[in-house]
């Protein structure tokens, strides 16, 4: 639920509750007040009817003043007392809510209790008025609340929106300036300040990270190459003795095998920070046939029986990352094979499965993705799981290895939103 | 061919001026953009080595300064960056051709001479080395004006044993040319030794002379001696 539904919500509840205990209130405070009245209406008719006794000296007719008074012959005297009851309307000829005092009067001797009955019914009528009143004021400020709520509110948090949707829309490697709020609520202004010398931060941050792996790159690569140069001009010399030209190859090994561990380690950095966004439509199936082919003479050498299943799927990824997960996998699949082994690729609708035969025993399919992790006997970098790995990641791909009936099996579960 | 090389890193500009200057080549040489500039703007070379991070500025300068000119040196880029952006920067920018460091002399050698064979494509497809005639458009290769049919690789191997004619090639030159340097599979070099085998049976059955000469222990030379 939006913020502004949530207060109008709060603000419309605790409004009711606030008005309905009021109007309770009120309405005893309204009938307290109009019986009060009443009685001392009534107060006055027995000061009129002693008044009328001891000038006239007789008992006044029934109806004294439009009143019901009635009198009775009782043996002692009570004391005035009010209460509820029922005055019957001459006119309309029904009984009707009424207020009524009682006492006694002594006349010529003999004791008379009177009963004086006056019509509640004005008094009725304005608590009604009163009540009616309430509840259509009580309607409208619930109503105007409501609305004021709905639109002016969310004319106020319209900034925190737009704000919002610029956050969203922030990409680090992108150029564009942060567009300032014109809002006149000092909160949205602090946040958009905030929210504004943080991006310039990160880009900053990301700037400086970016000039740093590519600064880093050439300062590595640049001895490399000179001493990749120097290599190529030193075989050149044909009177060197073979020992010499053996131990230039294994320069000549480790400088390449150098330079590969320094490329794993750009791309990885790249890929953690999301520094390569080139995505395209790729079609799977073709890729990873190309690849299989590509690596047809390896295949051929060790003779393995490669058997591929693959059904029409495209993405949206990177060629360039795509390409390297299938190399690290399939070139794993391979050098960690048996002669005349198996290699199985099977695409399904959304899970990619590369299964091979190689080793009795199953790897450590927790620590198989971390860095430097490798076999004995392995001549690569340590880093080609990891990689595969962190391209799965940053695509929300599911990659995990398994090792089941001599078969050992990296499956990748594509996250929907990436399969076209 | 008359050759420029802008790189700063001094070991490695002289190795390639002293690997190009063969094969009638004229190679100079500087180390900053501002010397970049000087010499393009008063000579015409056939080519320009082009070394992206220079001390004074990145080389992307030269490119500009080529295209205001309306200079059609050819221009390969040498960089230690292989960030895809400086990739597609430079080929828009009007690179002919992208190397990223580490890279063989060989690799340099052969890059140089395709992108010098394919602007001069037009008026000259074949590539002639003494009985062996190369037909670059259509891929196909005459040996005493008779076709013999070769593999792609063996094809790939042909064409950059001759481009670094009379030079030794490493085995892991040749390995990184023909597959690639992310194929990783540097640790088996039996594929090189089976397409040598087929390609030199190829040739020598179609009765060229013997040119593939095996350097012991580190790899290959291509040579007319």
């Amino acid at each position: 639920m939006k913020l502004s539904a949530h207060y109008n919500k709060a603000s419309i509840i605790v409004s009711v509750i606030v008005l309905l205990v009021g109007a309770v209130i009120y309405f005893f405070a309204i009938n307290f007040i109009a019986q009060n009245q009443l009685d001392r209406d009534l107060d006055e008719e027995i000061e009129e009817l002693f008044e009328y006794i001891n000038t006239n000296h007789q008992l006044p007719k029934a109806d004294f003043n439009g009143d019901q008074t009635t009198f009775l012959k009782v043996n002692h005297g009570i004391n005035t007392r009010f209460f509820d009851a029922l005055y019957q309307n001459p006119r309309e000829q029904k009984s009707e809510n009424g207020r009524a005092a009682e006492g006694s009067v002594v006349l010529n001797g003999v004791t008379y209790k009177f009963t004086i009955v006056i019509s509640r019914e004005s008094t009725e009528y304005l608590i009604q008025i009163i009540a009616i009143i309430t509840l259509v004021l009580m309607a409208c400020l619930v109503l105007i609340l409501f609305l004021t709520n709905r639109y002016v509110l969310n004319g106020l948090w319209q900034p925190f929106y737009r704000l919002l949707n610029q956050l969203k829309d922030f990409n680090v490697s992108e150029n564009s300036e942060h567009q300032l709020l014109t809002t006149r609520v000092d909160e949205f202004n602090e946040l958009d300040q905030a929210i504004e010398i943080m991006s310039l931060r990160v880009k900053d941050d990301f700037q400086n990270l970016k000039a740093f792996t590519e600064n880093a790159s050439h300062e590595m690569m640049t001895p490399l190459a000179v001493i990749t140069s120097k290599l190529d001009t030193l075989i050149q010399d044909e009177t060197l003795k073979p020992e010499q030209f053996e131990q230039i190859n294994d320069i000549y090994g480790a400088t390449s095998k150098l330079s590969r561990l320094n490329h794993s380690l750009l791309l990885l950095v790249k890929i953690e920070n999301n520094l390569i966004d080139d995505t395209e439509v790729i079609d799977l199936t073709k890729l990873l046939r190309d690849k299989l082919r590509q690596f047809q003479e390896l295949t051929q050498t060790k003779e393995l029986n490669v058997i591929a299943n693959l059904i029409s799927r495209k993405v949206i990824v990177s060629k360039y990352l795509v390409d390297i997960l299938f190399n690290n996998l399939i070139s794993n699949a391979i050098r960690h094979n048996n002669n005349k082994g198996v290699l199985i690729v099977t695409l399904f609708e959304d899970v990619l499965l590369i299964q091979n035969t190689g080793s009795p025993n199953a790897l450590n399919a927790e620590r198989i993705f971390d860095r430097f992790q490798k076999g004995k006997k392995s001549e690569g970098t340590g880093l080609g799981l990891t990689i595969v790995k962190n391209i799965c990641k940053m695509y929300g791909w599911e990659v995990a290895y398994s090792y089941h009936e001599s078969m050992h099996t990296f499956e990748i579960v594509f996250e929907p939103s990436t399969v076209l | 061919m008359k050759i420029l090389i802008i790189e700063d890193e001094q070991g490695l500009r002289d190795n390639i001026v002293s690997y190009l200057n063969e094969d009638g080549n004229i190679c100079e040489s500087c180390n900053d953009l501002a010397g970049a500039i000087s010499k393009l703007a008063s000579y015409t070379y056939d080519c320009v080595l082009l070394d992206i991070g220079l001390p004074d500025g990145e080389g992307f300068a030269v490119l500009n300064f080529l295209k205001k000119q309306m200079k059609d040196e050819l221009v390969l880029i040498i960089s230690a960056r292989n960030s895809l952006d400086d990739k597609v920067k430079g080929l828009n920018t009007g690179a002919d051709d992208y190397l990223t460091k580490p890279f063989h002399l060989a690799e340099l050698k052969a890059r140089v001479e395709a992108i010098f064979r394919r602007k001069a494509a037009n008026s000259n497809n074949r590539l002639i080395f003494n009985e062996i005639v190369i037909d670059l458009l259509g891929r196909g290769v005459e040996i005493n004006n008779e076709p013999i049919i070769l593999t792609r690789k063996e094809y790939d191997m042909l064409l950059y044993f001759i481009a670094n004619k009379g030079k030794v090639i490493s085995k892991n030159a040749i390995a990184e040319h023909l597959w690639g340097d992310e194929m990783d599979m540097h640790d088996n070099f039996d594929f090189i030794y089976t397409h040598i085998k087929n390609l030199r049976k190829k040739l020598l059955d179609a009765s060229a002379n013997d040119y593939l000469k095996s350097v012991y222990g580190i790899g290959y030379k291509f040579s007319a001696v």
